[in-house]
């Protein structure tokens, strides 16, 4: 485990300098946007009063030069300042510390069914690479990538509104009736069924395609013939010696796709009415509310490097090779 | 038939056939092959590449690729015929009677578990032990095939070790139950000159202690004359001479033999292991392909003895003091005269 | 490439011209030639379609939420608007942003990656920092960002869709780049002093384009998808009709009207499946290895 957190250090302040770089990037946008960069700040349904764009510019220092405004702009940024959100009369860092629990674990909840279901039907069409598992694998895997999530999401809410009324469909919680202690974990873990199986499909179709791969992959590789020659079982053969190699490519790319997963959570909370970041977004696009959509892709890429750095761990544990190094 | 008669065998291969299924029905890969290991003895199987040494290898494991199937003759072990065996009863004597090593060490470990745990897993395996006994068998093992610092060595994962305490570890798994037969496929060729010297002796040495018999595939006919007792030799998909190995590598009876040894001159004077192993030289012309294998003798497209007769398939025919050849040549005092 | 094999027995037979033989496999891949005759169909669709069926798609045409019927085949949504007129013209809208995002993304990709791969040393690493910047933002989010800040014009989105999405496309190139560089063939080019602009382009270029071509055409299914995306939340071009708009200007009315919403997005749904099956037509039928593996 030590072993296994060495040489991350790099990759910390690399994430720093990444996440530096989104902050300097969000002030360009604010310049570079059609319109006085005041009046970006405030957007359109917050600030039309003189008042309010005089206090952005006293507070951003927008008459001072373009270099001090950016130092000003990065020094709040690194003290959690993510601006202010005159739609909602809130800074916006505790604006999307409020949501952000949500659309993690709709994320959580998707990824582990995504990932979990999607790498035992590749395994299972590896080993009957014509069988019913294999035709399924393609088929999961070439509809999930081409069926946009916000379609398959209204689908699903089609089917389960009117058909089959087995899930609530929208929101987090049964605002009806208030529930407190396992009651209100249960309630939240059925709302969170519909959507988390819909973001969970786009992604299951690239795991099970891609541990279809690897396993395919890695039952040529001479060490399975070497396990076969000990005599082992088929199932230890499969279980133990392939999977735990074809396991590493799926890391890698559950690492790779962590940000498209969020972009996918963002739709799928509109969807679904799911309270968290996504809606934020959606909120603040319509309410043209720019300090808060911005904050939000500074809080995403923080997200994505720190779910890289979650999977490189996860990489250096399960592949010894790189944990040597 | 099998010109041996040093009992007991070990395993004696019976006219094994093993065909690839194609789309114009099977075609014939390994026929009418036939040779015997003596128990506590090593033969070594020789021939070209692409000559089926190793689908040989492969068919005895009963780990044949698919699409191959091993459908005529019987293969012995200590009198069980493995070719008729369910696969259960296969995978029991996998690892345990029978084990096999690799040509590749670099890839034939898995490298996401240690050395210790892929060599503890056959004895749990096969010997019921728990995991600490297991342990201190994998050590004993480690310590057996001579890797230094076997203790700490027990914990490293393959990719931290040489090529050559790779195949050593190989070697530890595969004889970690004693097995009463060892199959090594060209178990030295990805190695080092001096590192496949010292694997060839710890073969012997731990051959001396175990008594287990070998069955050894080389392109190394200086180890071959060095620690082979018997020899076979394969041509496109049969045996076409088998023997002492001293003899027949001292006096081939098959012309295809003699082009072997040609190829490898200072063997022919009898200097065996000085120097560096040469490379194979090619034997002028190709080995035929699957499927483009002609009706009578293999070998007779680059013989330079064909004649007619050899439009029909020679069998492999008793050529005096334990030897066999299949060759009409065989016996005909024209072969001396050529040669 | 024939000449020198002397030294073999039979010379093979003369084989045929790459492209030609890479057509032939594709022409015989069932997926890839499904993939190709449903996206001809869906772009002859879009084109000829609104002339043909003439039905302003923005005209009421029939009573709000009319279900499917003689009327209106595919019914009408919450303003009694002409679904399947909006299907024919919002064709348009997609299948142009998809193209022509997927041409910048590949743009810039190509050029990134190439000049990463080929250059090496600092501009590669100048240039991988910057890739990597772009990986760490969820690439749909930052286009809404973008959308929302510049405006929801089909131009900016168009734009705005490939400035987000060529970092997939700029690492595969570098990775051809730098195989391809080792050749010795390159290598030659190289010793012979052939100016940088010259071997980039002319010389290494043909030999990485093929893995390129087929993330081109798949980069232009995920075009389509993020057009959907941003113009069912509202971003798209308010002045233009798209699969995305109808979708999320209809999702209220789900309930009342299934078929407003279903057959849209059925629409991306077949015309990005399309995309993928011909991206995997042309994989196969680049990649001979793959071919065998099945």
């Amino acid at each position: 485990m030590s072993g296994a957190l060495l040489g991350m250090g790099g990759r910390v302040v690399n994430a720093v300098l990444l996440l530096l770089a989104v902050v300097i990037m969000n002030f360009c946008l604010i310049h570079l946007a059609p319109g006085d960069p005041a009046q970006v700040i405030a957007g359109e349904m917050g600030g039309a009063s003189p008042e309010v764009l005089a206090t952005i510019r006293a507070q951003y220092g927008l008459d001072q030069p373009f270099g001090t405004q950016l130092a000003h702009y990065v020094s709040r940024a690194a003290t959690g300042d993510l601006g202010y959100s005159f739609y909602f009369n809130q800074p916006v860092s505790s604006l999307i510390l409020e949501r952000l629990p949500a659309t993690v674990l709709l994320m959580a909840a998707a990824l582990t069914f995504a990932a979990i279901v999607g790498t035992l039907l590749g395994v299972l069409a590896a080993y009957r690479p014509r069988g019913l598992g294999s035709l399924l694998v393609t088929i999961v895997s070439l509809a999930g990538h081409a069926a946009p999530v916000f379609w398959s999401g209204l689908l699903l809410l089609l089917l389960f509104a009117s058909v089959l009324p087995l899930f609530p469909i929208a929101g987090m919680t049964d605002v009806t009736r208030p529930l407190s202690g396992i009651d209100y974990v249960l309630d939240v873990a059925h709302h969170l069924v519909l959507p988390a199986f819909t973001l969970g499909l786009v992604y299951l179709a690239q795991y099970s395609r891609q541990s279809r791969t690897s396993m395919i992959d890695v039952l040529g590789a001479d060490y399975i013939r070497t396990a076969r020659a000990k005599g082992l079982p088929e199932r230890r053969v499969v279980l133990k010696h392939a999977l735990r190699n074809a396991l590493i490519p799926v890391v890698t790319l559950i690492g790779l796709q962590f940000a498209q997963l969020l972009a996918g959570a963002v739709l799928v909370e509109t969807v679904f009415g799911w309270p968290g970041m996504g809606r934020l977004v959606l909120e603040s696009i319509l309410r043209r509310d720019h300090p808060t959509l911005l904050g939000v892709l500074v809080v995403s890429a923080l997200l994505v490097m720190v779910a890289n750095l979650l999977t490189d761990l996860a990489y250096r544990l399960v592949d010894p090779r790189i944990r040597g190094h | 038939m099998s010109g041996t008669t040093i009992p007991p065998l070990a395993l004696s291969v019976e006219h094994l056939g093993v065909t690839l299924a194609g789309r114009d029905g099977p075609l014939p890969v390994l026929e009418d092959v036939s040779f015997g290991v003596p128990a506590g003895r090593t033969l070594a199987l020789i021939g070209e590449s692409g000559c089926g040494k190793s689908m040989a290898a492969l068919a005895l494991m009963g780990l044949l690729p698919e699409g191959l199937r091993c459908d005529t003759g019987a293969i012995r072990l200590l009198g069980e015929d493995l070719a008729v065996a369910p696969p259960a009863r296969l995978r029991a004597l996998r690892g345990s009677t029978l084990s096999m090593i690799f040509q590749e060490p670099m890839t034939a470990l898995n490298p996401v578990f240690t050395v210790g745990e892929q060599i503890a897993e056959t004895l749990r395996l096969h010997q019921g032990l728990d995991a600490a006994a297991a342990r201190a068998g994998a050590l004993e093992m480690l310590r057996k095939v001579e890797i230094p610092a076997a203790a700490q060595r027990l914990d490293a994962y393959p990719h931290q070790l040489s090529g050559g305490m790779r195949q050593r570890v190989m070697i530890a798994i595969a004889l970690a139950c004693r097995p009463r037969l060892l199959i090594a496929d060209e178990p030295t060729t990805a190695l080092d000159v001096t590192v496949q010297a010292q694997i060839f002796d710890l073969l012997k040495t731990l051959q001396r202690e175990t008594g287990t018999a070998i069955l050894l595939i080389s392109h190394d006919l200086h180890a071959v004359a060095d620690i082979a007792d018997e020899v076979a030799v394969l041509y496109a998909g049969t045996c076409v001479e088998t023997g002492p190995a001293s003899r027949v590598l001292a006096a081939p009876e098959h012309p295809y033999t003699r082009a072997l040894l040609a190829c490898s001159p200072r063997l022919r004077l009898g200097a065996a292991a000085a120097g560096p192993a040469p490379d194979l030289l090619e034997v002028p012309g190709m080995v035929p392909p699957l499927g483009q294998r002609g009706p009578g003798c293999r070998f007779a497209p680059r013989c330079e003895l064909a004649g007619a007769d050899c439009n029909h398939p020679p069998p492999l025919r008793p050529a005096g003091a334990g030897r066999a050849a299949a060759c009409w040549r065989v016996g005909d005092t024209t072969l001396e005269a050529v040669a | 490439m024939g000449g020198n094999r002397s030294t073999l027995p039979a010379a093979p037979a003369k084989p045929a011209s790459p492209a030609r033989e890479m057509l032939r496999h594709f022409l015989r891949h069932p997926a890839g030639m499904a993939g190709f005759l449903i996206l001809l169909a869906v772009a002859l669709a879009s084109l000829a379609g609104p002339g043909l069926y003439g039905v302003d798609p923005a005209d009421m045409a029939a009573a709000p939420f009319e279900p499917p019927g003689p009327e209106v085949p595919l019914g009408a949504d919450y303003l009694g608007r002409d679904v399947l007129a909006g299907l024919l013209i919002g064709g348009r809208a997609s299948l142009s942003v998809g193209l022509a995002a997927a041409l910048i993304s590949v743009l810039i990709g190509v050029a990134v990656g190439a000049l990463a791969g080929w250059f090496g040393g600092w501009v590669d690493r100048v240039l991988m920092k910057v890739t990597e910047f772009f990986q760490v933002l969820p690439s749909l989010l930052f286009a809404m960002v973008l959308v929302t800040l510049f405006g929801a014009s089909l131009g900016i989105i168009t734009f705005a869709i490939g400035v987000v999405s060529w970092p997939g496309v700029a690492r595969l190139t570098r990775a051809e780049y730098l195989r391809v560089r080792g050749l010795d063939y390159v290598r030659a080019a190289v010793a012979g002093g052939g100016r940088p602009h010259y071997l980039i382009l002319r010389v290494v270029l043909p030999n990485a384009l093929p893995p390129i071509i087929v993330a081109a055409a798949l980069a232009i299914g995920v075009a389509i998808l993020f057009e959907g995306g941003l113009s069912f939340l509202g971003l798209g071009d308010p002045n233009v009709i798209s699969w995305g708009m109808m979708l999320g200007q209809n999702r209220t009315y789900l309930l009342d009207a299934w078929w407003a919403v279903t057959f849209p997005g059925a629409a991306i749904f077949f015309t990005v499946l399309a995309v993928s099956l011909l991206g995997e037509g042309l994989n196969d039928a680049i990649n001979p290895r793959l071919r065998k593996r099945g």
